[in-house]
């Protein structure tokens, strides 16, 4: 048994477990006479490092802003209500009324119903934001713009201003319905089966072949063109417009 | 509102026909609305074409009229749709119209590049490697199913579709024209098949979806199909269109006039594929040459030596779908690219 024997040969009180429970225990002695010098720190080093900037301890006080104090007040005011009763019982119908109405947000939204009339908005009559970068065919002074380009001798331009006035008469008669991306095949399309449908796809093909082909015209040719546009128009002249029902 | 680009349209102008071709040179005020290319040749021959095809396959007007754009177009076509719509048949009936040397390659994942574009061999005779062209050295390559082959087979295109070249060993070789690439694949099916890289859709004139044909349609094959027994004798369809009869055809297309209204609404529509928000990817410039020279084949096609929007507003789909990409919330929500292009000429005005 290592440990017993250090016992033995040692003065340290230091016994074995079994010696422990029989034998008393013996104290070292103190040794007193060996004087320790205190130790004290720089006076001159300390107030060197009082002075910095990492040893103040001290946080400075921070002045609220506005916002702060407004949220702060809130969450105070907020809590003060939960704490009461009445205010716990608010709290609880809040947050179902709060809940029932995303509920019934969701629902009209996956409907796809127009909530915005509720407040009186009006529906939109389009999603899609049209990028009109010609001229507004119901702002457009056709007559005199035509009387200009015939002047100017350029019967392409006063071709198409023709035909633009074609379609201006038949959007006012209701007879088309104007939009920006439509075709000159679209409005032909919305136009029921009649004289005015056959005259109206002479007048396209003309145009088309005088604006989109680059056909030049001559005096006589567009006498011809203008006549022709004119018996489009020319029916609708005193009728009184009808509401718009296209075909499509 | 009808739709824009509405197949069923009011038929436009008066179409020349074989029996009845358009005046060359107008002399009365009358007359001089009227082409002043004569599309006799043009309209007789599609005119024929169609009723080859219209001998075995019933309906899929509008995708014949596409894929004979193509073809006046000078463009690769990628037909898409489900198994048993006739995609390999068209395009294989497409191309018995034409006299000009046809080859088909079955795409498999197993494909190597070699196996399309040929390979060089070691002649012991001569001591020296000979190049051996492979399927893809003919004028109308049917590949069938071609999103079963890997990337590196797909990436074996790239040069010859675009470039019409294959280059093997440092040596360039020119493909004959015409070089028609017409490709196929499933939409549905996943095992087993790779989506092409955006590099090689790019390269496609059009995406042609092939749907289902009506009630009416159904019968009439189902009649053709019991009262021939069950075959289908592609012999009955004869050749039509010569390697230089199409030379000429395309040469009169390329002469479509364009007016610069009609550049600048191309230019619009593709240019706002760039800025939607639903796209990820939006179309490169080539899609608008694509949308340009589909435009004049299909004027021509229609009789008309001049392009107009309706034109340019048919082919967008077409032209678009394959070429830009939605975002993936986009996609989540069901969205597809058609509708994204449509959205987009909804809001670009026509110039007129």
């Amino acid at each position: 048994m290592p440990l017993a024997r250090a016992a033995q040969t040692d003065t340290l009180a230091v016994s074995t477990l079994a010696e422990d429970r029989e034998a008393p225990t013996q104290t070292l002695p103190v040794d007193r006479s060996t004087t320790l010098p205190p130790r004290r720190a720089d006076a001159e080093r300390l107030r060197e490092l009082a002075a910095q900037r990492e040893f103040q301890y001290r946080e400075a006080k921070t002045e609220l802003s506005f916002w702060e104090r407004f949220w702060n007040w809130l969450w105070e005011w907020l809590g003060k209500i939960s704490s009461t009763k009445q205010g716990r019982t608010t709290w609880k119908y809040g947050f179902y009324a709060a809940l029932a109405g995303i509920l019934v947000f969701a629902v009209l939204k996956l409907l796809q119903v127009d909530i915005g009339g509720v407040f009186g908005r009006k529906p939109r009559r389009s999603t899609l934001p049209y990028d009109v970068t010609g001229e507004n065919i119901h702002e457009v002074d056709f007559p005199t713009r035509i009387a200009e380009a015939e002047a100017a001798g350029d019967f392409r331009l006063a071709t198409r201003l023709g035909y633009l006035a074609i379609l201006k008469t038949l959007t006012d008669q209701g007879l088309i319905n104007w939009q920006p991306d439509k075709t000159n095949q679209t409005y032909l399309h919305e136009l029921s089966n009649g004289a005015l449908r056959n005259s109206f796809r002479e007048a396209t093909r003309q145009f088309e072949y005088v604006w989109y082909g680059e056909l030049p015209l001559t005096a006589a040719l567009y006498q011809q063109v203008r006549a022709d546009q004119r018996a489009v128009t020319a029916p609708l002249n005193g009728r009184r417009p009808s509401t718009l029902a296209p075909t499509a | 509102m009808p739709p824009p680009f509405n197949s069923d349209m009011e038929p436009e102008n008066t179409l020349p026909t074989p029996e009845n071709p358009a005046p060359a040179a107008p002399e009365t005020a009358e007359v001089s609305f009227a082409p002043r290319t004569n599309f006799a040749r043009l309209t007789a021959r599609t005119e024929a074409i169609r009723q080859e095809i219209g001998k075995i396959i019933v309906g899929q007007q509008d995708l014949l009229e596409l894929l004979l754009t193509a073809l006046l177009a000078d463009g690769h076509v990628l037909l898409e749709g489900v198994p048993g719509v006739a995609k390999t048949l068209m395009a294989k009936l497409l191309a018995r119209t034409l006299e000009v040397p046809f080859s088909r390659i079955q795409f498999t994942p197993d494909l190597m590049p070699s196996d399309v574009l040929g390979t060089s061999v070691f002649q012991q005779s001569k001591s020296d490697f000979e190049f051996r062209p492979g399927p893809i050295f003919a004028s109308v390559v049917l590949i069938d199913e071609i999103n079963r082959a890997p990337a590196k087979t797909q990436a074996a295109l790239f040069e010859v579709m675009e470039e019409r070249t294959v280059t093997q060993d440092g040596t360039t070789y020119r493909m004959t024209e015409p070089f028609l690439v017409l490709a196929t694949q499933n939409p549905v099916e996943q095992e087993g098949t790779y989506r092409l890289p955006e590099a090689q859709l790019d390269r496609f004139l059009f995406k042609l979806h092939v749907g289902y044909p009506t009630t009416a349609e159904e019968v009439q094959i189902l009649q053709g199909h019991h009262v021939g027994f069950g075959g289908t004798d592609l012999n009955v369809v004869q050749p039509i269109l010569s390697a230089a009869d199409l030379q000429a055809l395309r040469q009169q297309v390329r002469e479509q006039r364009v007016e610069v209204n009609i550049l600048e609404y191309i230019a619009k529509i593709v240019g706002q594929t760039r800025a939607h928000k639903a796209l990820y990817l939006g179309a490169s410039p080539r899609a608008s040459l694509a949308l340009l020279n589909g435009a004049k084949a299909l004027a021509a096609l229609r009789g008309r030596d001049f392009v107009t929007p309706e034109d340019v507003q048919f082919l967008a789909p077409s032209v678009l779908r394959h070429r830009i990409m939605l975002t993936p919330e986009r996609e989540m929500e069901g969205g597809t690219p058609d509708e994204v292009v449509k959205q987009i000429i909804q809001t670009i005005e026509v110039p007129r």
